[in-house]
Order: structure tokens, then sequence, then C-alpha cells
């Protein structure tokens, strides 16, 4: 009797044919993408959406081409912190046009979708299982999203990644190398792009062991970890121009990757995010130029010749 | 997933994939060497794992009468903006319309009205590919 594998086809239910198909249109789409960095952390609340696109704002100013991927579906925040939370959608000729800051960064976000007054929804046949289907949806639009927008020639795509050390690996298995359109592996033997991770914590030893369990489960996989930044290290005191303690840091695991540098906390700097209002003064700041070190790292990081895959 | 005729050692093809009903698919598949039919009737979770792969089972042309986007079903994207007032209508050209049945429907019916609003203010009553192109210059894209 014939297996599986003896059988050519599926018989005509295209299941396959189509995910191949939706692969191919995302390497398609990211074909002009120097680097993709997800910015994750397994953790919630240290910062990662706000470092994302402080980051970002640093990286333009350097004059690279950005991109912020919000991948944080269920919890999108990119949108209101980025100003485009009342963007417009304009049809290209075959994809959409992303929506841009003022500062010229790329930015697509399900906030720009949905208002802050509801929740992302699918229809499904299977009531009360969400359990069972629903990253799967998430990571199948996240595909759509790819394959359907202008992302065009970039330096580097940032990925806004929502908390969770699972979610942090189903997004680097989702990223991860795969074949583009033509069955090539898209890979940096290609010199293609290939997913790096930047992880967020904090100084409280709570945080750096839940981010020492994503680097531990990325480890495992062929994943380019670039390093960590420490996040809401002390706050900046505005009246007293100078950095105060926050927590205490004396303590916490080993992260065992490069620390590419410390931000502090600045109360500025979210009244202005809740806003979706500039930082053009940022610079001048204690906060601003550690991010700026921060944005300096990172590119060397990326800069730097890859080891090979595990 | 394949189906196998047992007598005939055959790979079985899909015939018919009926509309879901109560959360159920029926694909039926025959054999071709001596026409044996059978279909596969899936339970509510294995059609929404089809669902949420962004995948509908069988030839691309029903597929694309189906529409080509699967995410046809998120529910608070698709739902029209309220009007309020008397707006002036507008027009798109075929044109234009073709670009906009290009992109996920999630986005588009903002991207309609959008687009609409951004024609309104400038006085136009038509969206040609000359209005979306200013539409993209407008706002930095």
């Amino acid at each position: 009797m014939k297996r599986y594998s003896d059988i050519v086809g599926d018989g005509g239910s295209r299941i396959l044919e189509q995910v191949a198909e939706q692969r191919a249109r995302i390497a398609d789409g990211l074909a002009g993408v120097r680097h993709l960095v997800a910015v994750g952390s397994g953790k919630g609340g240290v910062g990662k959406s706000t470092l994302t696109l402080h980051l970002a704002s640093a990286l333009r100013a350097r004059g690279l081409r950005i991109a912020i991927l919000d991948a944080d579906f269920n919890g999108p925040s990119q949108a209101r912190m980025a100003g485009v939370q009342g963007a417009v959608f304009v049809p290209g000729s075959h994809k959409v046009a992303l929506p841009r800051t003022a500062n010229g960064i790329g930015v697509f976000s399900m906030g720009s979708v949905i208002p802050e007054s509801e929740a992302l929804d699918f229809e499904s046949a299977a009531h009360g299982e969400s359990h069972t289907w629903r990253a799967t949806r998430e990571f199948a639009l996240l595909g759509e999203i790819l394959g359907s927008f202008e992302w065009g020639e970039l330096d580097l795509l940032m990925f806004d990644l929502p908390p969770g050390a699972e979610r942090t690996v189903q997004y680097a298995d989702f990223l991860g190398p795969f074949d583009d359109a033509q069955g090539r592996p898209f890979d940096v033997a290609l010199g293609g792009p290939r997913v790096s991770f930047l992880l967020v914590t904090i100084p409280s030893e709570v945080a750096r062991g839940v981010v020492a369990r994503s680097v531990a489960a990325l480890s495992k996989g062929p994943n380019r970890l670039l390093g960590y930044v420490e996040n809401m290290s002390g706050y900046y005191c505005r009246d007293c121009n100078a950095i105060k303690p926050l927590f205490d840091s004396s303590g916490g695991a080993d992260l065992a990757i490069p620390c590419l540098g410390t931000v502090p906390f600045d109360p500025e700097l979210a009244r202005r995010c809740d806003r979706g209002i500039s930082l053009a003064d940022l610079p001048e700041t204690p906060v601003g130029r550690a991010l700026d070190h921060v944005a300096q790292q990172l590119l060397n990081s990326l800069e730097s010749p890859l080891e090979p895959p595990r | 997933m394949k189906f196998l005729c047992v007598p005939c050692d055959s790979p079985m093809k899909l015939q018919t994939v009926g509309p879901p009903d109560g959360g159920s698919l029926s694909v039926v598949y025959s054999c071709p060497e001596c026409g044996y039919e059978m279909a596969m009737l899936t339970n509510p979770y294995e059609t929404q794992l089809v669902q949420s792969l962004g995948v509908r089972i069988g030839p691309a042309e029903a597929s694309a009468k189906a529409g080509k986007c699967p995410f046809g079903a998120m529910l608070p994207a698709v739902e029209e903006p309220v009007q309020t007032g008397d707006p002036m209508p507008v027009r798109w050209t075929a044109a234009a319309e073709a670009r906009l049945a290009n992109i996920p429907s999630f986005v588009r019916p903002m991207a309609k009205t959008g687009i609409e609003k951004f024609a309104r203010e400038r006085g136009s009553a038509e969206v040609d590919e000359e209005i979306l192109d200013a539409a993209r210059e407008f706002f930095g894209m």
C-alpha cells in the first residue's frame, strides 16, 4: 500500500500549495528589507513598544530607512505612540501603502485598524475553543500583513513583539529562514533578511528571570540574539537633571548575551508617547543619549559577522 | 491530508467541497480507478484549523470566487464607519476600484472611507488613480 510520501500532490485540497504561496508572498514583500529585528522580552510591561519606537526614531535620525510592524495584534500600542491612529490606508498598484510618521518611519499597527474600545476578534466555527486555533489565525494574519503592505527598500524592519516567552519563540519560528518565491532558501547565504532578536528587560530579578527563559528558548533554534537592553534603568529627573534609582539592581539571572545599553525611565517621554507627539528634543537629554548609544550598538551588532547557525 | 483507495492503491481526487454547515465542511473524494466515492465531514475544530491557516480547501477558481482574503471575518475591522450628515457621493473609476479590491479586506472599508474623504476635501466627486497617487504623496507614503 502506498505511503503518504509516495503520493504526489494532495488530491486537490491545495492546502499545502496555498501555504507555500503565502510564504512566497511574504518573501517577495520582504525582498527589499536588509535586516529584520524582533524586539521581544518574554516579560510584559518592560517597555518593548516604547523602546522599539524610540530606537526606530534614533536610527531614522541617522538617515536609515525604518519601518515598524506592531506584532502585538491584541494589545497594539504603536499606532497611538507613533501618531498613526487615524492613518488613511491608500491602495497602491498591487499592495497597500504603509502609513508613516512625521519623521518618515513606516508603521503598521492594528491600532490603526481597530478602535481602542474594541478587541480583535475572528469568526469561528469552533465556538469557545479559541485556545486551539487562535495563535494559528494570528500568524496567518501576520503573513497577510507582511505580504500585502508595501515594505519597499528598508534598512531595518522592526517587529514589536507581544509578551510571552512562548510567543517570542513562535515568532522566531515564523520569521526564521524560509524559501523565497523561487524556492531558494531565503537566509543569510543569499544576503536576504534574517531575523535578529533584541530582548528588553528591566532591573528587577523577576523580569531578568523571565527574559533568561526567553534567551534559553531562543537559543535552542537557529536564532540570532543581538543582545539585550536594560530599560527603566533608573529614572531621569528633569528637575535635578540626574538619573535616580528606580529598582534595586543588585541581582538577577545572567542573561548570557551582550548588554547593548541601559535606558532610564523618563516620565516626560511616557507623557509624549501617550499623546503620540514628537520626541524631537530627546537627543539633548540623558535618555536621548542612552537611546542613541543603544541604536549604535544595535547597528554594530547587525553589521558584525554572523555566527554559523547551530 | 491525502486519501488512498485501498483496493486500487490509488490516490483519491477531490471532487466537491460543500459550504460550511454548522461548522462542518463536506469534502467529496473519488477514486480515479474504480470511481468509489467517499465524503470527509469535518468537525468544527478541523474546519477552524484549516480556516486559521488562511486557506480554502479546493481548486483555485473556487477560492477566487469566494474572495481572496481569508480575513473577511475580522469583525470590528469590516464595519463601515457610521456616516453623519449627507456627504457628497463619490464614485470610483474601474482602475481605482481594482486597486481597492487588491488590498486585504480587513483594511478595505477604512481605505475606502479615508480616500473618499480625501477626494471630497479636494472637491472631487470621483476617485481615480490620480487621486490615489495624490493621497500617497499627501500622506508622505
